[in-house]
């Protein structure tokens, strides 16, 4: 009967908008938590500061942010840590290969790998923190063993902090990798393994010429899954263990941000900082929707 | 039945986002006998060891006194505190009564509007018991209240001293050559002179508010480079960096220095590992705990400069307690923090922290220990400048801690040290003119 009374006089019926209704509450906190903020950011970083205080629109804030000498070295920053990525997913890769070859306990092995994936960030940066110091395990271990030479001041020192912070983010990010390999590979038809084997190849000819290919999309995936990481969620890592030293040596560009944001009372700032970051941010998931359309397309 | 249903589960839908969205706090009531809730965002723990211990029991006393009033007490992080407060500003909307260490950081957020002056709010008689409001003057008023008082020496432990065969400056300060000597005569003996921590950027700053100042004839010296007039590369500034490397060089530190923060190496100390180390009030108090008292003495920083503040104290309030401009209740914000300085607390203070309070009140006959009197004395008499307190938070964060980490990892000369202070005191000039306008009108 609403639909008929709906329809008399607008030509809209209740069952027409019934769907929009049950997706509203979604759509409205979609917009809240996802939209708005981002048009915000960028309102936020196009008022910029003057000298009598009143705040006026212009790109100013952007020009100051690439001036800005600590902006280049956090952004120099980020993309050393990218060079984890490569290795990040060839270990993964391989961790995976090895576990689908049921190696004896593979089961256990999976659950302690994906362990420091479901661990906090900072629950994994502090205990790190004591295990990298100058007089940490690590190094009590490597005096222990004769190997003092190859002690280091892991993360006080501009050479290694870098380093060290990437071997950490590999060490929790890993199971991700491991556990999506894992999945796709199970899925894997078997017939093609097995004929394989039977035509003589080897462990390594099987996996790179029949499972490598297979693969190819998750591989993808977990790159630019990895890249974004690397560029836009390693702020926990950094807050925890380094504070961005020694000097800026591990600043990254989130940190950057939060600096501006909530340190040096400069919102403009640091919405700049932010857009130039989804920017980048951007072009690497518009990348990999289209790999990813491309793999489907595939069939892989 | 099934239409009505689907229109009763949309209609239940909406109405629980349209009600959650529109969901406001709870209010509170004014009045002089009707309910007061205030919220406190405290910090003070770092700096004195029993002051978390001692607010909940002031909390507790003032409750019985005035049951009407709730002080709901949040510890602060130091790692956030600046921020955190940030937030509130944006958002207008936190505590009613907040910390801040004094000066810069009080003034940058008055600066801002977010503060209102507790002596608008506190008799003239009160306040003028209160020592080192001129750390929070601005205008003719005063922003913020201070709770304790500490200066940041030179402790020492005396077996090692023995040990080495170093005598102690008889007038309680050595001059730098004196220093450098007994460095390398507790080397020689095998021992760490100097023990510090400054992973997390403090150390270096403690060493800038130390021998920094020693070549300034005032804070008005430092504000003139902060805004320009002056350059931070001209040694009078920054030209101590190079004693501070010959330092690292000669290895008169611990090689771990970058491994802790500032507490770990002042603890590395309590636990014997080096031989001096800075000291807050509440650090030497702890490791005349943990060495015994007559093992610790003080000492005052080694005079390098010859500037008209070379002999210039380094006490401070460290820390100061504010209103916020958006505080329903700031007459029983101040009122609270007036309690605060009554004698049963400022006595109870001491007897929980061992640090003195910021007040002429304070029952100087409480301190017994020699060591603890002396620093008293020393915090007490002249001028007191805590330079650290007189930098924008950026210049401070981006010069002055990462050119110290840079000088004690060696990743960097003292003259890229001076050259990372201009290149922070400039990227703010120019990120932050408005805040420039406030630091060129500010007469200090």
């Amino acid at each position: 009967m609403l639909d008929k009374k709906l329809s008399t006089g607008t030509g809209i019926t209740f069952r027409k908008i019934e769907p929009y209704l049950y997706l509203a509450p979604a759509t409205i906190l979609i917009v809240l938590i996802f939209l708005y903020p981002i048009v915000d950011i960028i309102r936020t970083s196009l008022l910029q500061n003057n000298p009598d205080g009143i705040k006026t629109f212009g790109f100013t804030n952007y020009r100051l942010v690439f001036e800005d000498p600590v902006f280049w070295e956090a952004l120099s920053n980020n993309g050393k840590l990218l060079l984890s990525v490569p290795i990040l997913t060839v270990l993964s890769l391989l961790i995976a290969i090895l576990l689908f070859e049921h190696v004896r306990g593979w089961l256990v092995y999976r659950g302690i790998i994906f362990m420091p994936y479901i661990l906090a960030i900072p629950v994994v940066g502090v205990t790190f923190v004591y295990l990298l110091g100058l007089n940490g395990i690590v190094n009590t271990l490597l005096r222990g063993a004769g190997l003092e030479f190859l002690a280091q001041d892991w993360l006080g020192s501009v050479k290694w902090v870098l380093p060290s912070l990437s071997i950490v983010i590999i060490y929790r990010e890993m199971g991700f990798g491991v556990v999506l390999f894992l999945a796709r590979l199970m899925s894997l038809e078997k017939e093609m393994l097995e004929a394989a084997a039977i035509d003589g190849a080897n462990f390594w000819q099987k996996h790179i010429y029949v499972t490598l290919p297979q693969l190819s999309g998750v591989i993808e995936f977990l790159i630019i899954v990895e890249l974004i990481t690397m560029l836009s969620w390693v702020f926990a890592y950094v807050f925890t263990m380094t504070g961005g030293g020694p000097g800026f040596a591990s600043t990254v560009l989130e940190f950057y941000i939060w600096k501006h944001a909530f340190a040096f009372r400069s919102p403009g700032i640091a919405s700049a900082l932010a857009v130039v970051l989804l920017m980048v941010t951007t072009v690497l998931i518009v990348l990999q929707l289209r790999l990813r359309s491309r793999s489907l397309e595939e069939g892989l | 039945m099934k239409f009505s249903l689907r229109v009763l589960t949309v209609v239940m839908i909406l109405s629980i986002v349209l009600v959650a969205c529109g969901a406001q706090p709870a209010q509170t009531t004014n009045g002089s006998n009707e309910k007061v809730d205030l919220t406190f965002w405290y910090w003070a723990e770092s700096d004195a060891p029993g002051a978390d211990a001692w607010m909940t029991e002031s909390v507790e006393a003032y409750k019985e006194i005035n049951p009407n009033v709730t002080i709901n007490i949040v510890p602060q992080s130091t790692d956030t505190l600046i921020s955190a407060f940030q937030s509130a500003v944006t958002a207008k909307s936190g505590p009613d009564i907040a910390s801040q260490w004094a000066t810069g950081p009080v003034l940058g957020f008055v600066w801002q509007d977010a503060v209102v002056p507790i002596s608008d709010y506190v008799p003239a008689d009160e306040i003028k018991n209160w020592l080192n409001t001129n750390e929070n003057t601005y205008e003719g008023k005063i922003w913020g209240a201070p709770l304790y008082l500490i200066g940041i020496e030179i402790m020492y432990n005396k077996d090692m001293f023995t040990q080495a065969g170093v005598t102690p400056p008889a007038s309680g300060r050595w001059t730098w050559e004196e220093f450098l000597a007994a460095c390398e005569k507790l080397k020689a003996a095998g021992l760490t002179p100097f023990v510090i921590g400054d992973k997390d950027g403090y150390a270096g700053a403690w060493w800038f508010a130390h021998l920094g100042m020693q070549s300034l004839d005032s804070t008005d010296d430092l504000r003139q480079a902060i805004i320009g007039n002056k350059d931070f590369t001209d040694p009078h500034y920054t030209g101590w960096y190079s004693e501070l490397d010959d330092m690292v060089k000669k290895g008169y530190f611990n090689e771990n220095v970058m491994s802790l923060d500032l507490s770990q190496g002042a603890q590395a100390f309590s636990q014997g590992k080096g031989a001096m180390a800075w000291g807050t009030d509440g650090m030497i108090k702890q490791a005349l705990n943990d060495l015994g008292a007559d093992k610790v003495g003080v000492m005052r920083t080694p005079k390098l400069g010859t500037g008209k503040m070379a002999d210039t104290g380094n006490a401070t309030q460290s820390i100061t307690f504010f209103i916020t401009k958006w505080s329903p209740h700031p007459q029983e914000a101040a009122d609270f923090l007036a309690y605060l300085h009554t004698p049963d607390r400022l006595n109870s203070w001491y007897q929980h922290t061992g640090v003195i309070a910021a007040d002429a009140r304070f029952d100087r006959s409480l301190v017994t220990d020699p060591v603890l009197k002396q620093m008293m004395e020393w915090e007490t008499t002249g001028p007191q400048v805590w330079l650290e307190n007189f930098l924008p938070g950026q210049v401070d964060s981006d010069g002055d801690l990462p050119a110290g980490q840079m000088i004690f990892s060696q990743s960097g000369t003292p003259a890229d040290a001076a050259a990372l202070w201009q290149r922070a005191a400039e990227t703010w000039r120019n990120q932050h003119p408005d805040e420039l306008t406030n630091w060129q009108n500010w007469q200090q």
